[in-house]
């Protein structure tokens, strides 16, 4: 009989990367976040810590949205979502921001 | 009625919308007057059961999967992802809003305990890694689902329960009466109530997570998933990824700096 399998399905096993990858990635987080714990017991002002720390773990999600939550592999369209988000968050960010500096 | 009908038909469904209006009369309820709270819960709740009964119960099994049916309106993304990730959006929403209103406090703060002489940065950094390997071995039972490796999923579905179950021991059991014993409760001051609401929040996130995957685990022994048929598998890992990113946040905002 012939019945063709759903494209959709298809799709979605050939975009998944390999074990190796995965486990790649988690070693790299592991050895993020540690590394977060190690730099923030060094000597040194904390205004280039919180840059620093929050630099590594933004890599984190971007890393994890990316491989664990396969948008890399899923095209441009579903990463909207997120990044719509990301972006309202970012506005109310600079709003309270803006609030402190100006002081308002 | 025609086919085409029939399957527009049955696409149309108005219980999310009841659904989101019973959580908005819940929340209403929680802000105002408990009798309020619940009705939006009894509404909640009847309208899950009204959805199951219309036929979702069988698409979860598995017996009604059309997938040439469920991706409007984008053709390479199915309904439910594209839900999914709705949901997820407007989670970032709320942890985020909340992490820029801890931040906001905290700045315009004139003291702040320090976050290392607080808080047990070895028990946060123990929990991170759980965290992080609870995610691995859910991506890996996708995988192994994904090439018919029922075993692979079974192994990999219990490891990310179990490691979910260790991080909230860990949280609940070690971290909380420690910090509670020591006058760091969450009427002590802004400090600590944003500490147990961001936390606490994100502890709720990861107890529902236990339960998706609880679902899976229960579907994994009985049902069975196939390697053409494990969507569940696909979504809950969304959601648990997610509660995964956003402590990679709450980490070291709470921990380390």
């Amino acid at each position: 009989m012939d019945v063709p399998f759903p494209t959709l399905l298809l799709n979605l096993g050939e975009k998944m990367p390999g074990i190796k990858l995965y486990i790649g990635i988690w070693l790299g987080l592991v050895v993020a976040t540690i590394m977060e714990v190690v730099i923030r017991s060094l000597p040194g002002p904390a205004s280039v810590f919180l840059t620093i720390i929050l630099l590594i773990a933004g890599v984190k999600a971007i890393a994890i949205s990316l491989y664990y939550q396969n948008l890399r592999y899923e095209g441009i369209r579903l990463a909207t979502l997120p990044l719509a988000a990301i972006i309202g968050i970012v506005f109310l960010a600079v709003s309270a921001g803006l609030t402190i500096t100006m002081g308002m | 009625m025609n086919d085409d009908e029939h399957t527009e038909k049955s696409k149309s469904s108005y219980m999310p919308l009841i659904i989101a209006s019973g959580v908005a009369i819940f929340l209403l309820g929680l802000a105002i007057y408990i009798p309020v709270l619940v009705a939006g819960l009894i509404i909640i709740v009847a309208a899950v059961y009204k959805m199951f009964k219309d036929g979702a119960a069988e698409k979860f099994s598995g017996t009604k999967e059309t997938p040439e049916e469920e991706t409007y309106p984008l053709e390479s993304v199915t309904n439910e992802k594209l839900g999914l990730w709705i949901f997820l959006a407007s989670e970032i929403l709320i942890f985020g809003s909340l992490i820029i209103a801890y931040a906001y406090v905290r700045v315009n703060s004139g003291s702040w305990p320090i976050a290392t002489q607080t808080h047990n940065v070895f028990l946060g950094m123990t929990n991170t890694i759980i965290l992080l390997t609870s995610s691995l071995a859910m991506i890996l039972s996708l995988y192994a689902i994904r090439q018919g490796n029922v075993k692979g999923l079974k192994i990999g579905l219990g490891s990310a329960f179990a490691l979910g179950i260790a991080f909230l021991v860990i949280k609940l059991g070690f971290e909380w009466p420690e910090l509670i014993s020591k006058g760091f409760t969450i009427t002590s001051g802004l400090p600590a109530s944003t500490y147990y609401v961001l936390t606490g929040l994100h502890a709720v996130h990861v107890a529902v997570g236990l339960v998706a995957v609880g679902y899976l685990i229960f579907r994994a022994y009985s049902l069975g998933f196939t390697s053409s048929k494990h969507i569940a598998v696909e979504n809950v890992g969304l959601y648990w990824h997610f509660v995964d990113i956003v402590w990679m946040f709450l980490f070291p905002l709470f921990y380390l700096i």
